[in-house]
């Protein structure tokens, strides 16, 4: 192995420590932008926490479902290797050429050999506690950590193994017939040089049996929250049927306890967690979806709802699934003798002591750092905080104290899954932009084998019918499925497969193609919409084109429909295979052009966002275009002084600014607007509002939002009432007068229509502002009344300096809120609802500071309208996906950073406009990229001109030429067919969806006993 | 119900009287849906568990743009009961 000494040229690789879903989209933004990426983890597969949830909110989608493709991905990457069971051992070297070395635990199965067919795991005599479903049933030692595991490969517990402890037994060797049982295995070290390490270690959860008031441990129905996940899950312990603890019973009256562990400075821990109240809202919808009686209470303290679309996802709790959310401090919990049920103790709003009984209780437990976090960090010579997660500065949220090493996800605070992805890819960013001269040097080109000709073949259809575990076995009679396939012309082949999108199901599929000279495969699955890409991939890397393929859904459109009736699921299951037959065995080759790529961004919102953003991609090496439509930089951070830890922001702001302006890759546009823009991603070509053309490959949307100016309060008719940046600019002038009393409202426009949302930072900024005025003038009197204090993550702590600064929080709620009325001369009297002092209190306010909430762009609706994008009904700007999509749109080579997205904090602007740079680069490092194969053709010899399709087109692709025919740009063209539908010569056809292959859909169902 | 006899009177035809509808008598229904919305909210149905008939076939298009009149004709020719267009 080479070394390079420092000052040498920086190594094309990086390092990524662990393989959760925040280190999964580091690895692969990496590794799509040219960079060798090493991702190692701990366990023996890949998906971290993610890997261990039923659902995720705010969308009820399938965990599993999202992140077994990105496992698949990660692991077929050209450009990733995967070490698992590893851990890194030392660290040398610097920014740019670090020597790591690590240690990979032995396995004892051999990868190479190794099927993943499971006949070990079924003869291995030795029951182990099932770490991955929390100690709720039992694994062998041999095993695979959860079905859907990446690498598949089975794992040796050398604890556990009778011939590694006792020397006796070695009964899964004698079963293996692929011989991969390596009893002689030892643990394996590796040298690597990489220039960059990215941290995405993940958390562990609490441990709620280190207080007893609870129970847990001691009350077999109190589970944790992580322990009812795995209970509500398909492929959990008890097949997502929800059994009790003690007697198996299904459970109807459910109880959530929040913030166990969290929050608590004496017992526990006292960060917020910031995903507990959301999840617990989640389990509470899908417990309820699984038997309808169920009835859900939460206790909790503040509900912090605080992300996008989160408040509505509990009022959906609340109205359509019956939640009760019970605002109360649970002291104990006891267990009732006879039916083993817990009995909560807690203390009601007007103070009354209540005992409930409950037939479950969920602990919701939160985050904190890994039992090894310490060595972790001394490891990687990084700095922690006082609690253990990785030191960063809020205004370079991804970076370590050491140059060069990167975090990312709840390593560096408690956050929920977007926020983590953001991390993950806006890490890669930072790694981008160090390594940005090494792209390309150490890694392969992709070498697939060249397509096979089919051209004269008859069809040879191989038909795949997936089991899916029992996510579609459990329902449709898959056996029988295959055998009626296999009765259909054309159908060479045909059998079932325990889960196709696995590595070793992947194999199995490469194989089939191979040996039985399949020339077109549908596999009976679950949708399309996912997993099709991975099938093509499939396909392709055994010389098969990547149109030869169809995927029947029989999972999400059949046997998760119709549970009740298994004939009829089975039934139905035929129908829809056999109709993807008989469109597959018309398929033909479709071939792919690929067009030019313009290594060049375009950046809308001279904001924070788009000024972060620009910054990124000139050091990653591409040029920018920043446009903007004031005549300054900066946005609405120009009205800043400082965040609520206490940042510069103005000196930060300045310096942004600065080096924006002296960047020779970065053009700003100031007073400018995008009048429109053509092309398609790679090659967009848009015009200024001043006339001027740029072509650029990416554009990236951070418009940003505003910030809503009140009318509540009497804000318009005294000058006593004022908004928080009034209240910074005083005080940056003069100190507060120690007999003045400040009285802060918050929630002003926001969670309540027509803005029924919350803008998450003004909690922070009342924080802010009373620590401000109480650390200059403790006299000062100032009370924040308040609706739920959204102080998440590790912003707890200036909640809890604000509280011990002696600022009094008063609760109110929206049907009463505070009333204010202005006296004659200065000041206020606000009249507040005695909800907590039991009596109404009256205060004389000098000031009252209205918290006001977060707007989007006044024009936003028609800027999404110029670019063909969403918008949600409040009106900020829809990502492709949720959770693990949250800086990409829809359309391809557009990226979204910022407020325009939704409100957020300046560390989270910083870190979503890193991210978004990270995947527009990766995006531009290509030269040039594969366009769709759904596209229309056009046959100009049919085409009789009559110009249906040139004003149906949405996307202009039909134009007309110069002989004054139609003519049809492909690399335009969506596929959508619209083209296809009115042209009344048949001159078009859609590759993929042609009229004799949806005709022959339409037979084969109406086809007549 | 009246509106349903009088319904059913109206789509007789002089050469196939209709007879009984037999009591396990289920339409035969093809749905074409589009990709990006309708497709993805058959999906949804099935990730939510919300049941439904089973009778109904979906047939992906990349659009419901692409839906071309021939393809209800023919459904029906072939003696489909009903077509939904989703999208």
């Amino acid at each position: 192995m080479t070394r390079s000494a420092p000052g040498q040229e920086k190594a094309g690789s990086v390092l990524v420590v662990g393989s959760g879903i925040g280190g999964m989209q580091s690895a692969l933004d990496l590794a799509n932008s040219g960079l060798l990426v090493h991702m190692i983890n701990d366990e023996p597969s890949i998906g971290g926490t993610m890997s261990r949830l039923d659902k995720t909110f705010p969308t009820g989608d399938c965990a599993m479902c999202m992140i077994s493709p990105r496992m698949v991905e990660s692991s077929r990457h050209p450009n990733i290797r995967m070490y698992t069971m590893a851990s890194v051992t030392s660290v040398e070297g610097e920014a740019g050429n670090f020597t790591v070395t690590l240690k990979e635990k032995a396995r004892y199965v051999d990868p190479d050999r190794c099927t993943g067919c499971g006949a070990c795991e079924e003869k291995c005599p030795s029951r182990v506690t099932n770490v991955f479903n929390l100690g709720l049933d039992k694994r062998r030692a041999i095993y695979a950590l959860f079905p859907q595991a990446v690498p598949n490969t089975r794992a040796i517990d050398p604890e556990h193994c009778l011939y590694l402890t006792k020397n006796v037994c070695k009964k899964c060797e004698k079963v293996c017939d692929a011989v991969a049982i390596n009893f002689d295995d030892t643990d394996k070290e590796y040298e690597l040089t990489v220039g960059s390490i990215i941290l995405t270690p993940g958390a562990k959860t609490y441990d709620p049996s280190i207080n007893q008031d609870f129970g847990y441990g001691r009350i077999e129905n109190v589970v944790t929250a992580l322990q009812f996940e795995r209970l509500l899950s398909a492929s959990g312990p008890c097949g997502g049927e929800v059994e009790r603890p003690t007697d198996k019973a299904h459970p109807k009256r459910l109880a959530w306890i929040q913030c166990v562990g969290s929050r608590n400075e004496h017992n526990a821990n006292p960060w917020c967690s910031s995903v507990c109240c959301m999840y617990a809202a989640k389990q509470s919808i899908i417990a309820k979806e699984h038997d309808p009686e169920v009835e859900a209470t939460i206790f909790y303290m503040d509900l912090r709802a605080f992300g996008k679309d989160f408040d509505k996802y509990i009022d959906k709790a609340k109205n359509d699934s019956g939640v009760t959310y019970r605002r109360a401090m649970v002291s104990q919990i006891i267990e009732e003798p006879e039916t083993l049920s817990p009995i909560i103790h807690y203390i009601d709003e007007d103070g009354k002591r209540i005992q409930e009984t409950f037939d479950m209780v969920i602990l919701s437990i939160g985050f904190e750092p890994r039992e090894q976090a310490a060595a972790f960090a001394q490891t990687f010579g990084i700095e922690t905080d006082d609690y253990g997660f990785a030191k960063t500065s809020k205004l370079k949220p991804v970076e370590t104290s050491r140059p060069g090493v990167y975090v990312a996800g709840i390593y560096q605070g408690p956050k929920d899954i977007p926020e983590t992805v953001i991390q993950g890819s806006g890490a890669s960013a930072r790694a981008m932009s160090l390594l940005g001269e090494s792209r390309g040097k150490e890694i392969e080109e992709v070498v697939l084998p060249p397509e096979r000709d089919i051209d004269g073949e008859e069809p040879k259809v191989g038909v795949i019918v997936c089991h899916c575990g029992v996510n579609i076995a459990g329902t449709v009679d898959v056996e029988k499925v295959a055998e009626v396939a296999a009765e259909q012309p054309g159908v060479a082949h045909s059998e079932t497969i325990i889960y196709a999108c696995a590595p070793d199901g992947q194999q199995k599929i490469r194989e089939l193609v191979k040996d039985k000279g399949l020339n077109r495969v549908v596999i009976a699955s679950c949708t399309p919409r996912t997993h099709s890409p991975l099938f093509q991939d499939t396909i392709r890397e055994v010389g098969l084109n990547k149109f030869l393929f169809e995927l029947a859904d029989i999972r999400e459109q059949c046997s998760w429909c119709h549970k009740e009736d298994k004939e009829v699921a089975t039934q139905k299951a035929i129908e829809i295979v056999n109709m993807n037959v008989a469109k597959t065995r018309l398929l033909d080759p479709v071939t792919q052009n690929s067009v030019g790529v313009n290594g060049a961004a375009l950046i809308v919102g001279g904001g924070i966002a788009g000024m972060t953003a620009a910054l990124s991609l000139a050091e990653q090496g591409y040029g920018v275009h920043l446009v903007e439509r004031t005549p300054k930089l900066g946005g609405l951070l120009n009205q800043i002084r400082h965040n609520l830890e206490g940042d510069d922001v103005q000196q930060y702001l300045g310096e942004v600014k600065a080096k924006v302006e002296a960047s020779e890759q970065i053009e700003v546009h100031l007073e400018t607007t995008v009048e429109s823009t053509d092309g398609f991603v790679g090659n967009f070509t848009t015009t200024l509002s001043n006339e001027e053309r740029i072509e650029h490959g990416a554009i990236v949307i951070a418009t940003g939002g505003s910030e809503y100016q009140p009318t509540e309060y009497s804000f318009n008719e005294s000058d006593s009432v004022i908004t928080h940046r009034q209240l910074e600019e005083m005080l940056a002038e003069n100190p507060p007068d120690k007999d003045h009393t400040y009285v802060m409202i918050q929630c002003v426009g926001s969670r309540e229509e027509p803005a029924n949302y919350c803008s998450r930072v003004c909690c922070q900024d009342a924080l802010k502002n009373s620590i401000a005025i109480k650390k200059q003038s403790p006299q000062t009197q100032v009370i924040v009344l308040y609706r739920d204090m959204r102080a998440y993550g590790l912003k707890e702590d200036y909640y809890k300096q604000a509280r011990d600064l002696g600022v009094l929080f008063f609760l109110f709620t929206p049907d009463q809120k505070p009333v204010v009325v202005p006296n004659d001369e200065q000041g206020c009297t606000v009249t507040l609802d005695g909800k907590v002092l039991g009596t109404e209190i009256e205060i004389d306010a000098d000031y009252v500071v209205l918290s006001t909430g977060l707007r989007p762009q006044e024009d936003a609706t028609e800027f999404a309208k110029k670019y063909k994008l969403t918008c949600n009904v409040d009106e900020y700007f829809l990502e492709a996906h949720v959770k693990l999509r949250p800086v990409d749109f829809p359309s391809e080579g557009f990226f979204l950073a910022g407020l325009g997205h939704a409100p957020k904090n300046l560390e989270e602007t910083i870190s979503q406009s890193l991210a978004a740079a990270g995947r527009a680069g990766a995006l531009l490092s290509h030269d040039s990229l594969t366009v769709s194969g759904v596209i229309s053709k056009h046959n100009r010899q049919i085409c009789m001109s009559c110009l249906a399709c040139f004003r149906a087109c949405p996307f202009d692709s039909p134009f007309i030429d110069e002989d004054g025919m139609v003519s049809h740009n492909e690399v335009k063209c969506t596929g959508c067919g619209i083209c296809a539908g009115v042209c009344p010569a048949k001159a078009f056809q859609v590759n993929f969806f042609r009229d004799d292959q949806i005709e022959a859909m339409i037979d084969s169902v109406t086809e007549i006993d | 119900m009246a509106a349903g006899e009088e319904e059913k009177g109206a789509v007789e035809s002089p050469e196939t009287k209709p007879t009984e509808i037999p009591p396990d008598w289920k339409a035969n229904i093809i749905a074409f849906a589009c990709h990006y919305c309708a497709f993805a909210a058959a999906d949804l149905a099935g990730v939510m568990r919300l049941s439904y008939p089973p009778n109904v076939k979906v047939i992906r298009l990349p659009c419901t743009g692409k839906l071309d009149q021939v393809y209800i004709m023919r459904a029906f020719e072939r003696g489909i009961d009903g077509v939904f267009v989703a999208g």
